[in-house]
């Protein structure tokens, strides 16, 4: 009994400690796929990124994974004021190039894969069922903080909800810290959701 | 020691960071992770929205639901005067009853695989206000479309369009448990939409017909502090402030019809009108020896049974609107009617009665089941609405002013053009005391009679033993014999009482006739029986002149005349 009290404890804090180590870089992340068998170059940034002939042809970020063509189902609710995107527009649709499931994570840089995305990262392209994104961050009528209102940062830094949106829109990563910059790793959350610390940075419940 | 003083540092801080108003969900019951104010709340960590909602991977059927339906089987509302039909819950209520029906963990959410655990060992709801359980039968409907279309055929309820935009009906239009709770505002108590306060949420949508002028709205009464307690569950302190908690609850009521506090019918009325809080003991009337039959009847009553009342009972609903005042007394004259239903002299229903008789004769006109009369008379009658007609040969002058044009014996204000209502007679015996309780609850003197009525044979004439009739016909008149010159020789020499020849509330035209049964004569045939000749009858034969074929006491009147 005491040492499994003892054991969780340990685990605990060593996720604790680790969490923190981890803030500020990508590397040893969830998106640090260099270690990651599928990836057969090693590197951390060439499943997303490359810095020439990468696959988008504006050469918007950079990006190198192949985009996903697949038609998506958006989030809908007659208490949601807004409207989704259908396609989810700009960072999001790139995240869904491999969230969605279907187009393998080694599709990158003109390669054709085999290994897809599984487990909780798998959001598929039934989306109706997750905070919608790709609309705009609109208060008038909402229980939702304004624009102005304080971010913490899982690192500690502060910022502003603006800081959290693309344009006026919310997308994937106006939550996700696809770099780690400043999440507390777990789920790359930009803000700690203990006590639901992130959801309650924009709704005001 | 060291981790944990980490977790007090980061749950301070979070504590600090979150952005919770006095109105917002953290600071609520609702909040159920470990920095909830409640004490329902979760013994690991766990969010405070993560109990109902989720980011990814929602629940099919609502957005962002982090919980599964708790897929019970629940027995809806009903009741005999809703025109809703509310079936199975739906919609967001589903969400709700997830939690508060109390078969579904309460840390059982999709996002987890185990359920987050809760401190005290609780798992469901713990049973109490907010364990709904899945019999809905007591708790306001939910779940049915609330239109234009319901406004008017139930009557008494808002437009829709016309709710203040606190209470709303869900995308499909229908009530929820969202239209009077918001699960993220505390504010006012009970995540209401609104305040309750004098039950001003409840009268957004019920718009009771009178009841901002009732006594039951406006009155200032409080609780003496003699148990039991009138408002076990509502805090406030008036009447007027409970307002429809006095008598009603929207959840958990004690199974009574129509969302009634209590189950027996009664019980919701003595709890106040018991001296506790109206300053009358209404209660105290039943139990004396005559009485309405509250206790042992008023359960069968339901608020759509026919105006003439088939299966015999009285409820204080039969005879009071409780939503309603009555209006005020005009200058003298007959009392106003209650704002219930009655019966006219037609048997036709009346809607609200405009007199008083018309709420009696509910039950005591063509009402099948009726007890036998006290008295038996020569010509029988149980149906007061047949004994009153004005047309009838002689009756006391509740529907109209009587026939006879010639009473001496009337106390002014009492003339022969008065008009009187059943309660003048019938009424609670406490009503002649200054500050009694008056109305037809119960007296000392049956059948409900307000003074003392004598009506055995041989009884030894005093002021007493006929009082009930000598508080309108004077008693000397009587007994100078102004009207009928043998009275005192039948009333005092002979101790007849006067229901030995006069049938108070009046004779049929049906059954008798202008000849022999003007005067309120029908023979108690207990002591009046016919005579050697088998004849026993009355003759008018005009002013204060008369003549008897019947045997009395022994005297064997023939063709008799005075």
């Amino acid at each position: 009994m005491k040492t499994t009290n003892f054991l969780k404890v340990t685990v605990a804090a060593s996720f604790l400690v680790a969490s923190i180590a981890s803030a500020g870089v990508i590397t040893a992340s969830k998106h640090d796929f260099s270690g990651k068998g599928w990836n057969g170059t090693g590197e951390i940034c060439v499943v997303c990124h490359a810095p020439h002939n990468n696959l988008n042809a504006a050469g918007e970020l950079l990006w190198n994974h192949t985009e996903s063509t697949a038609t998506y189902t958006v989030y809908s609710s007659p208490t949601f004021g807004q409207t989704a995107a259908n396609p989810p527009s700009g960072a999001s649709k790139l995240c869904l190039s491999c969230h969605d499931g279907t187009v393998a994570l080694d599709s990158f840089g003109g390669a054709t894969g085999g290994t897809f995305i599984g487990g909780g990262a798998l959001l598929g392209t039934d989306l109706s069922n997750d905070h919608p994104i790709s609309f705009p961050y609109t208060t008038a009528g909402e229980e939702l903080n304004p624009t102005t209102a304080t971010v913490n940062y899982a690192d500690g830094t502060t910022g502003t909800i603006a800081d959290l949106l693309f344009g006026a829109d919310v997308e994937c990563s106006s939550c996700h810290d696809v770099h780690n910059t400043k999440s507390n790793g777990g789920k790359l959350l930009l803000v700690d959701n203990a006590a639901s610390a992130l959801c309650l940075t924009c709704h005001a419940k | 020691m060291k981790l944990s003083g980490i977790l007090v540092v980061v749950t301070t801080w979070f504590l600090f960071a979150t952005p919770a108003s006095a109105a917002s969900v953290v600071n609520s019951v609702h909040n159920l992770s470990p920095t909830g104010p409640g004490t329902v709340r979760a013994a690991e960590d766990s969010g405070v929205c993560e109990f109902c909602h989720t980011s990814h991977m929602s629940s099919p059927v609502a957005a962002l639901w982090n919980r599964r339906s708790a897929g019970s089987t629940y027995m809806p509302y009903s009741s005999s005067t809703a025109k809703a039909s509310p079936g199975q819950p739906t919609g967001s209520s589903l969400l709700c009853l997830s939690c508060h029906d109390g078969t579904v963990a309460l840390g059982d959410v999709l996002s987890r695989a185990a359920p987050i655990s809760m401190a005290g060992g609780v798992t469901t709801m713990p049973p109490g206000r907010s364990n709904t359980t899945t019999d809905l039968r007591h708790h306001h409907p939910i779940s049915f479309i609330y239109d234009s279309g319901l406004a008017g055929l139930q009557g008494e309820l808002a437009l829709p369009a016309n709710l203040p935009p606190e209470i709303r009906m869900d995308s499909t239009g229908q009530m929820q448990c969202t239209s009077c709770h918001d699960p993220h505002d505390d504010s006012f108590g009970d995540f209401l939409v609104m305040p309750n306060q004098s039950s001003s949420l409840c009268l957004e949508c019920h718009l009771k017909d009178g009841w901002p002028t009732t006594p039951h709205s406006q009155s200032g009464a409080t609780w003496n502090g003699q148990l039991p307690d009138p408002w076990p569950v509502a805090q406030d302190q008036t009447v007027a402030t409970n307002a429809c908690r006095n008598c009603h609850e929207n959840h958990q009521t004690g199974g009574g019809p129509n969302l009634l506090r209590n189950a027996s019918r009664i019980d919701n009325c003595a709890a106040c009108h018991n001296g506790n809080v109206a300053s009358q003991d209404v209660m105290a009337s039943f139990g004396k020896i005559s009485t309405h039959p509250v206790a042992s009847t008023a359960d069968i009553h339901d608020p759509v049974e026919s105006a003439v009342v088939i299966d015999r009972h009285v409820a204080c609903s039969d005879c009071h609107n409780p939503h309603k005042p009555t209006p005020d007394q005009p200058g003298g004259g007959v009392r106003p009617a209650p704002q219930v239903r009655g019966v006219d002299l037609n048997n036709t229903e009346q809607s609200p009665a405009t007199r008083v008789y018309q709420v009696c004769l509910r039950c005591h006109g063509d009402s099948p089941g009726k007890k036998t009369p006290l008295v038996r008379r020569q010509l029988d009658q149980d149906n007061v609405r047949a004994e009153i007609q004005p047309g009838n040969p002689s009756f006391h002058p509740v529907a109209g002013p009587g026939q006879n044009t010639d009473v001496p014996s009337l106390i002014p204000p009492w003339n022969e053009q008065s008009i009187m209502d059943c309660v003048d007679c019938h009424n609670s015996d406490s009503a002649v005391t200054q500050g009694g309780v008056k109305g037809p609850h119960g007296s000392s003197f049956e059948p409900i009679l307000v003074r003392n009525y004598e009506t055995t044979d041989f009884t030894r004439e005093s002021p007493n033993s006929y009082a009930l009739c000598y508080n309108c016909h004077n008693r000397n008149s009587i007994l100078n014999d102004d009207s009928f010159g043998e009275h005192d020789k039948h009333i005092s020499g002979e101790d007849s009482p006067c229901s030995a020849c006069h049938d108070p509330h009046g004779i049929s035209a049906t059954q008798g006739n202008t000849t022999n049964n003007t005067h309120l004569i029908n023979f108690d045939t207990t002591i009046v029986k016919p005579n050697s000749m088998g004849n026993l009858r009355f003759v008018d034969q005009g002013r204060f002149k008369g003549s008897c074929d019947l045997l009395c006491h022994g005297k064997n009147h023939r063709n008799k005349s005075y």
